[in-house]
């Protein structure tokens, strides 16, 4: 039982966060904008990152049901509450949840005052979950089949993968000439833990089909492999560690290593007219630490006791029979996973140009920026069975030189009406970043589909024109 | 000298500006952080998961057609003992709370029978007996549904000891049966295992 809370609580209390950064995206007075594309308008002199604090993000997305519908406090019993979400769900619906810690970042432009290449690095760690609702499974597990006299339950429902990692990354970006930026990054994963089950089919039949010499056709078609590494110890009974301080210690010096890129562009159609697109890991993992892979492969017709009285006696048990059908293998094969690879892509149009009023221009340079920028983007992100979509418009003003506000309005699986609104601040050389997805849910998180956030500090230096 | 005093102003600015902004981008975070505020959850709620599902799955059944049962018309016993080995798995075992059995007799032999189903447990120990007369077929429908066997409380924890399961067909007395005869007895059964999983 212990096993189940532990599943439920993973699946329900972490679940909640697709990975669109629809606020960072572009915000590119944030230097980790660079991490959604590498190849954003950013320019500094050198920056880095208030160590642990430089880039805090967090998504839960459920399609399906919010917290509250499970954990109200409204008397209503929970039993109840879980039928009535498995109920109102489908085995399209999903749970997505990711979360990323910046452990340390930094970059410094390279070559002279002039240049305009630049280089970023850092490590940062992320845990990432996906799953569709198993929703035949979980009537299974809530009815039994009993009511359900000619249902085929789906095992294919069973579709999830959960991996923590630590990336180190190192990303390179050149404004070549005022209309064109282009960047990449070069990322090693390193897996402290990966648990995947995607590739699952097969069914649970029970029917009353006529000319059975049986009441019932039962039958089991399993194909279900279920995939892990740097877990299997965990599940041992002799194991006694603490499960957090291995798995962290795996994530950051001994994990399944992977490799992957990042590459973006900017390219101004227009001085006000600008496009981006961007590719965020792609890349793959080797999964090689403490391999298990199971695996029930088979097909088992139950039929029940079948006694026969002209004395040949052939013992045969149930459980050797099923066995026997559907084995339980055990593989120890290293195997390869797909980072979640996203896609973004954005239009701008800028417009109410501003000089800067706040700076000191004793050279006669003008550098007028705009005050608004208009625009839309466009996330993919590759999932199991088919990618993630979402489509955003948004609104950006500089209310100062040096405060800079976005509203977005996504619609996406989870939600149609997600309005986010982020700031950017830079104060000196801090630049403190707060970006706030689905804010109208805000006012009860409980009941929100989706839920994302995004905060930072950064210390970040610039060239003063009057030094 | 002007150049200072424009200097000095844009310091000045730049300072209060600089309260301002980091004024509103305090009340801006804060705001944003104490308006979430979320309805009363209960995660402690997860304790009270109950699993109660029913599972239907076939149990037993035979099919024995006449002429296997050749006899000189009197009393006579064919029985067989099979395993039955789900009361082995301990999840099963642990939450299994009541079990209801169903017995469906079809007879088109001239004979009357007495079907019993022994459970035994692993001494070959007889812990239950199930008995179903059945009458002789006089050709019309013979096909009897026996009343559910209910296991709860004690009568359910003498099945979950059961490995195996004895079969004991009882011929009684009656036109003596040969290779050319017709007709057999079939039975179908099935079971129903509630589970409660908390």
């Amino acid at each position: 039982m212990r096993k189940i809370y532990l599943i439920v609580c993973l699946i329900f209390q972490l679940s909640c966060f697709s990975q669109n950064k629809e606020l960072l995206y572009n915000f590119t007075s944030i230097p980790q904008s660079l991490m959604v594309n590498p190849g954003a308008d950013v320019s500094y002199k050198y920056y880095f990152g208030f160590p642990v604090l430089s880039g805090i993000s967090a998504n839960v997305g459920s399609s399906s049901f919010t917290a509250y519908d499970l954990f109200a406090n409204n008397g209503v019993d929970f039993n109840q509450k879980v039928r009535n979400v498995i109920n109102q769900s489908t085995n399209r619906d999903k749970v997505v949840t990711n979360q990323q810690l910046e452990v340390f970042s930094g970059g410094f432009r390279i070559g002279g005052r002039e240049s305009k290449s630049y280089i970023s690095f850092g490590l940062y760690q992320e845990f990432d979950f996906f799953m569709f609702v198993p929703k035949d499974l979980a009537i299974l597990a809530l009815d039994g089949n009993r009511n359900y006299i000619g249902k085929s339950f789906n095992l294919g429902d069973l579709s999830m993968k959960a991996e923590v990692l630590s990336v180190w990354h190192v990303g390179f970006h050149k404004k070549v000439n005022e209309k064109f930026v282009y960047g990449g990054r070069a990322k090693i994963y390193s897996s402290g833990a990966n648990a995947t089950s995607t590739k699952n089919a097969g069914y649970i039949y029970t029917g009353q089909d006529s000319g059975n010499a049986n009441l019932y056709n039962q039958i089991i078609s399993s194909d279900l492999e279920l995939k892990t590494s740097g877990l299997s110890k965990f599940t041992k009974d002799e194991y006694e560690g603490n499960v957090v301080r291995d798995i962290a210690n795996n994530t950051f010096f001994s994990g399944s290593l992977g490799l992957g890129v990042d590459a973006g562009f900017t390219y101004y159609i227009k001085k006000n007219l600008q496009l981006t697109a961007s590719v965020v890991d792609l890349g793959f993992i080797r999964q090689s630490k403490d391999i298990e892979t199971l695996t029930y492969k088979g097909t088992y017709q139950y039929n029940g006791v079948n006694p026969d009285f002209a004395g040949n006696d052939e013992p045969e048990d149930i459980f050797d029979e099923f066995d026997k059908a559907i084995p339980r293998d055990t593989l120890y094969n290293k195997y390869t996973t797909w980072r979640p690879t996203k896609f973004y892509s954005s239009i701008q149009y800028s417009f109410g140009e501003a000089r800067p009023d706040d700076e000191c221009n004793c050279r006669g340079k003008i550098n007028t920026y705009y005050k608004n920028a208009v625009g839309a983007q466009l996330f993919a992100m590759s999932a199991p069975r088919e990618p993630l979509v979402a489509l955003t418009a948004f609104y950006k003003r500089s209310i100062f030189r040096k405060l800079e506000a976005k509203a977005t309005y996504t619609f996406d699986t989870f939600s149609n009406k997600n309005i986010g609104l982020g700031l950017a601040g830079t104060l000196g050389p801090v630049n403190i970043y707060a970006l706030f997805g689905n804010v109208l849910e805000y006012k009860d998180l409980s009941k929100a589909s989706s839920a994302t956030f995004q905060l930072g500090i950064n210390f970040v230096f610039q060239d003063h024109d009057d030094e | 000298m002007i150049v200072n005093i424009r200097r000095y102003i844009y310091r000045y600015t730049f300072v209060m500006k600089s309260n301002f902004l980091s004024k509103v981008l305090k009340i801006v975070i804060i705001s944003l952080l104490f308006s979430s505020c979320s309805s009363d959850l209960d995660f402690d709620q997860i304790k009270d998961l109950k699993l109660e599902p029913a599972f239907l799955a076939n149990l037993a059944y035979f099919d024995i057609p006449a002429n296997k049962l050749v006899d000189d018309g009197g009393n006579h016993v064919a029985d067989d003992s099979r395993g039955f080995d789900i009361f082995k798995d301990k999840f099963f075992n642990e939450h299994l709370q009541k079990a209801e059995l169903n017995f469906e007799i079809e007879n088109t032999i001239d004979r009357a029978f007495l079907v019993s189903l022994q459970l035994l447990d692993a001494n070959n120990q007889v812990l239950q007996t199930l008995t179903f007369p059945v009458p002789a077929y006089r050709g019309t429908a013979n096909v009897i549904k026996f009343p559910t066997e209910v296991f709860e409380n004690q009568r359910l924890d003498l099945l979950k000891k059961t490995v195996k399961i004895g079969f004991r067909v009882a011929i009684s007395e009656g036109t003596p049966l040969n290779s050319q005869s017709l007709g057999s007895l079939k039975l179908k059964s099935s079971a129903t295992a509630y589970l409660i999983i908390e």
